[in-house]
């Protein structure tokens, strides 16, 4: 059975509060959970993702963010956050060279990230939807102590 | 400010990696991070211990997979060329 919401806003403040938790995931990694209060969860994750991400940039160079050579990279990409889309802007008239194995490397890792990051976004408007963060936040923090 | 822009342009041009066997070696890290990014979603409460255990269970089963994969794709391509 499908998990019940638990908290008691009308359902257009709800609507709203899915919605901002949604685009706070979306511009930083980690942000949706940490606005509904699961800050451990949060920072592991914008940790994790914002760490493979970097490493597919620098492995492969800022060349691998090509909107206009490799769309459908770029499309999993830019579900990281959408300043992806300035990196695009930069290297939308090349001058940044992009070759070989370094390139599936950096396009891997960083379509990678974007899409664990679409993962992130889904998980923190369902727990946002559910209430979870408010809920079992304070298991969380016995347990850090 | 010169250790800033020194660390930027090391962004502007791709690293060395050869085609070789070793290179499939990077699938490590993402391995590792898709472990510990599906576990910190799908885990209900976060016991520090108890994520980190069945992170690493995940990666090892998955590690596991891909080095079966890659005997088993090795010894087809190994009958039909033999």
């Amino acid at each position: 059975m499908a998990d019940q919401p638990t908290n008691n806003r009308l359902p257009l403040e709800q609507g709203l509060w899915l919605i901002t938790v949604a685009l706070a995931a979306w511009m930083i990694p980690g942000a949706g959970h940490f606005l509904i209060r699961e800050r451990k969860r949060g920072v592991i994750l914008f940790a994790v993702i914002t760490t493979l991400f970097v490493i597919g940039l620098y492995v492969g160079s800022i060349g691998v963010v090509d909107w206009v050579g490799g769309r459908i990279w770029f499309y999993a990409q830019v579900l990281y956050s959408p300043a992806v889309g300035l990196i695009g802007n930069v290297t939308k008239h090349g001058g940044y060279p992009v070759y070989g194995r370094p390139a599936d490397i950096g396009q891997i890792y960083t379509g990678i990230a974007g899409l664990l990051n679409l993962l992130c976004v889904l998980s923190a408007v369902y727990m946002a939807y559910c209430g979870r963060g408010e809920m079992i936040g304070h298991e969380e923090e016995e347990d850090n102590g | 400010m010169a250790d800033c822009g020194f660390i930027l342009a090391a962004f502007t041009a791709p690293v060395e990696i050869g085609t070789t066997p070793s290179s499939m070696l990077w699938m490590f890290p993402l391995l590792a991070a898709i472990a510990l990014v599906y576990k910190a979603t799908k885990m209900r409460v976060l016991f520090t211990k108890k994520y980190l255990q069945q992170s690493a269970l995940l990666f090892l089963s998955v590690s596991g997979f891909m080095f079966m994969a890659i005997a088993v794709l090795n010894l087809l391509s190994w009958l039909i060329t033999s």
